[in-house]
């Protein structure tokens, strides 16, 4: 005990200006050891210090405690602690430990997990967030144990709030990873396919230096998802995904390129037989939700088909060409279609003819130009950044080393210095 | 110098005696900046040091006490005597005389920051074809920040200084007087674009540039206008019937069309500006980030480039 009263009252006194936080840092880091040692009598310490003021000095104490372990009664009290710790410190004065705060918020989550209650763990990682996070495009590495929580807990909605935010700034590869991976699963789950996909591709056509499980993963998700959302599924890649992700993706997912392939025919019979022959792989991989959802999407795509070719067709036809078995689940399913916007058609219920519409959005209306209007500014902030961040990597001495030395020697009379972008 | 004449003359002056010496000044400097210069020997033709002044003759008419400036002609000056060339501007004197025999020669302009001792002595020349005649100074220097134009005019007056009576240039006052067809012919005239401009891009930038400036006018009098009812609401100004009367028709005369058929093919149109806007935006994101992407793969991605020149031309 022979260094923490006088700590705890340099804690106590020092926290409220910026000079003093950092003095007080400074003493923090210079008493981790002692501080470590004395861990179980931690709790104690702890009940003096208030995190809402002396944030910094709680985190310091409330590391060195869950550092020791926790024994399985002392784990929900700690759970609460922590919580509440989370929901009242103050954002700048963690900022200056954001390891140390990770830590901890690491082990509250394996906590929770122990606990098997995942859904206490929710609330305070979103704050925990929100605090850690130095702008709101700023990824951190709570994101993802936030996400897993969330999909542990299928608190869905939680995590689509957090994942609306475009992030720009990543700290850690791996946690931009399991970020999109897990962000992807969160809108699968709430069947916001369009995002998913965005989310799975990017951790597909993320740069890696060599072939990584995660992204695997998310490969054979984004086929099925591509299926479902698209209809489609090209097996060709950007041409800024990594060059080790081009070679190796097929090798692991030859599966889900087959029932990619017999999904392209348009007949439900060979989808169907595809996905019962290759049943085990997608248990293994937890995916046999998602292969169903994609042998319905199959109707659905079948009937959009249609649309292409008939302007009038009545329901018995239908069910006939897209293999259904009875004239009312087609009109079932249409009526689903119109309903999620897939479809423009009425329904004559007399003689059961579908007639099929084009798009009847005249772009005329104030709220389209907003939408365009706000889309325009979207973009005109993009262009800023991507301006931006094209500027740095001109100045990039790896680049520059490399584009130079592929530069075909030519004297300097024959060629012209000025680059071809500007070349009208 | 002293601050404001007391003549009691009213001076209204018109754009073109300001575009023509706003002209006169460009041409000559223009000029002098390409012919190589006579000493020195480096490559590199240099700025003469102090900008040259130009000189001329102003003529207009005085109908009493307005004294209007209508026209203006150029003068050489010679340094030697340091007066203009008399028998020239007798010569053009007689020659607008022909054409515009109302036009009598006002007095003389010249260019340059401030009015200067010696410009008296010219000043005293002119005094026999006009007894008071007037000076007009150009400032040629661009201050982006000012918002008056950098015209004064000068008139000399017989002040006592130091018990000797001298002859000093005081400023007046003058406002800018123009007709129909001058305007137009000086509105075409300000707008040129220069000859190099020639690519689309900084013609349509010029052009949104100046609606840009026009709207930016209009809105800020629409405000002084809004404001100055809104005191008058408030009863801190007294209620000028006259005024409201301009007002209101002025408010009477928007809109100029209004139906329904107007708003849609309106909102249609403005709609398809948008999209095309936003389609330009799309292919300029897409373009940069083709580049960075580009970039990026040449880089860091160890394997993208097996034996590929690029062709760096």
């Amino acid at each position: 005990m022979e260094s923490i009263e006088p700590l705890i009252a340099h804690v106590q006194g020092l926290s409220s200006s910026v000079d003093d936080i950092c003095h007080l840092h400074n003493l923090l880091k210079q008493a981790e050891e002692s501080l470590q040692s004395q861990a179980p009598r931690l709790a104690l310490v702890l009940e003096q210090l208030d995190p809402s003021k002396h944030s910094l000095g709680y985190l310091y104490i409330l590391e060195a405690y869950t550092s020791a372990p926790i024994q399985k009664e002392q784990a929900s009290e700690l759970v609460v602690y922590i919580a509440n710790f989370i929901n009242t410190c103050l954002s700048d004065q963690i900022q200056l430990a954001p390891d140390k705060f990770t830590c901890v918020c690491k082990r509250f989550k394996d906590q929770v997990l122990q606990l098997e209650a995942p859904v206490r763990g929710v609330g305070p990682l979103r704050a925990a967030v929100r605090k850690l996070q130095t702008s709101s495009e700023h990824l951190t590495a709570l994101h993802p144990d936030f996400l897993q929580l969330c999909l542990l807990a299928k608190c869905y909605k939680t995590g689509i709030c957090v994942l609306e935010e475009d992030i720009f700034e990543v700290d850690q590869p791996r946690d931009f990873f399991l970020y999109c991976y897990y962000g992807g699963m969160i809108c699968i789950g709430q069947k916001l396919f369009r995002k998913a996909m965005e989310l799975l591709h990017n951790v597909v056509t993320a740069p890696m230096s060599s072939t990584n499980a995660i992204a695997v993963e998310a490969y054979k998700k984004y086929i099925l998802v591509s299926l479902i959302h698209n209809g489609q599924f090209s097996t060709g890649f950007p041409k800024y995904t990594s060059s080790v992700a081009q070679r190796s993706m097929k090798n692991f997912s030859q599966s889900y390129v087959d029932l990619a392939n017999s999904y392209n025919t348009g007949k439900i019979a060979e989808l169907e037989s595809c996905a019962e022959t290759n049943r085990e792989k997608f248990e293994l991989d937890n995916n046999l939700g998602l292969v169903k959802q994609v042998v319905s999407s199959l109707y659905k795509r079948n009937i959009q088909r249609l649309t292409q070719t008939y302007l009038t067709l009545s329901l018995q036809d239908i069910a006939n060409t897209v293999q259904l078995r009875t004239p009312k689940e087609a009109e079932m399913h249409v009526l689903q279609m119109i309903q999620d916007g897939e479809i423009f058609a009425t329904i004559n219920q007399k003689d059961g003819m579908v007639s099929f519409h084009e798009d009847p959005e005249q772009y005329k209306t104030c709220e389209m130009i907003e939408h365009i209007d706000s889309s325009i500014q979207r973009m005109m902030a993009l262009s800023k950044k991507l301006n931006a961040v094209d500027e740095v990597i001109s100045c990039d001495p790896v680049y520059l080393a490399k584009a130079g030395r592929e530069r075909p020697r030519f004297d300097i009379d024959d060629f012209d210095t000025v680059p071809q972008k500007f070349n009208m | 110098m002293a601050s404001s004449s007391s003549s009691g003359l009213t001076f209204k002056l018109h754009p073109l005696v300001i575009v023509n010496i706003s002209d006169h000044y460009t041409r000559v400097k223009s000029q002098e900046h390409f012919a190589p210069p006579k000493t020195n020997g480096d490559a590199s033709s240099s700025l003469p040091s102090s900008p040259p002044r130009v000189f001329g003759c102003v003529i207009g008419v005085q109908r009493g006490r307005t004294v209007e400036i209508f026209n203006s002609f150029e003068l050489l000056y010679d340094p030697s005597t340091d007066s203009l060339d008399r028998p020239f501007l007798e010569k053009k004197q007689e020659l607008y005389k022909k054409v515009f025999p109302n036009f009598y020669i006002l007095g003389w302009y010249s260019t340059g920051s401030d009015a200067q001792e010696s410009d008296m002595s010219i000043h005293k020349a002119l005094m026999d074809i006009n007894e008071s005649p007037v000076y007009v100074l150009l400032n040629p220097s661009i201050n982006p920040a000012q918002k008056d134009l950098p015209v004064t005019i000068y008139e000399s007056e017989l002040h006592v200084i130091d018990g000797i009576p001298q002859l000093i240039f005081v400023r007046a006052n003058y406002t800018i007087e123009t007709v129909e067809a001058e305007r137009i012919s000086v509105d075409h005239v300000a707008h040129l674009k220069p000859s190099d401009g020639g690519s689309a891009a900084t013609q349509l930038a010029a052009h949104l540039t100046g609606i840009h400036s026009a709207i930016k006018m209009l809105n800020s009098r629409v405000r002084v206008l809004h404001h100055y009812l809104l005191a008058m609401q408030k009863g801190d100004i007294p209620c000028e019937n006259s005024l409201l009367r301009q007002v209101s028709s002025l408010l009477r005369r928007l809109p100029a069309i209004e139906s329904a058929k107007f708003q849609d093919d309106f909102l249609m149109e403005y709609n398809d500006t948008l999209l095309i806007t936003y389609l330009a935006m799309f292919t300029n994101c897409a373009s940069t980030m083709n580049e960075l992407v580009d970039k990026f793969n040449t880089a860091y991605d160890r394997h993208s480039r097996r034996g590929g020149r690029t062709a760096f031309i």
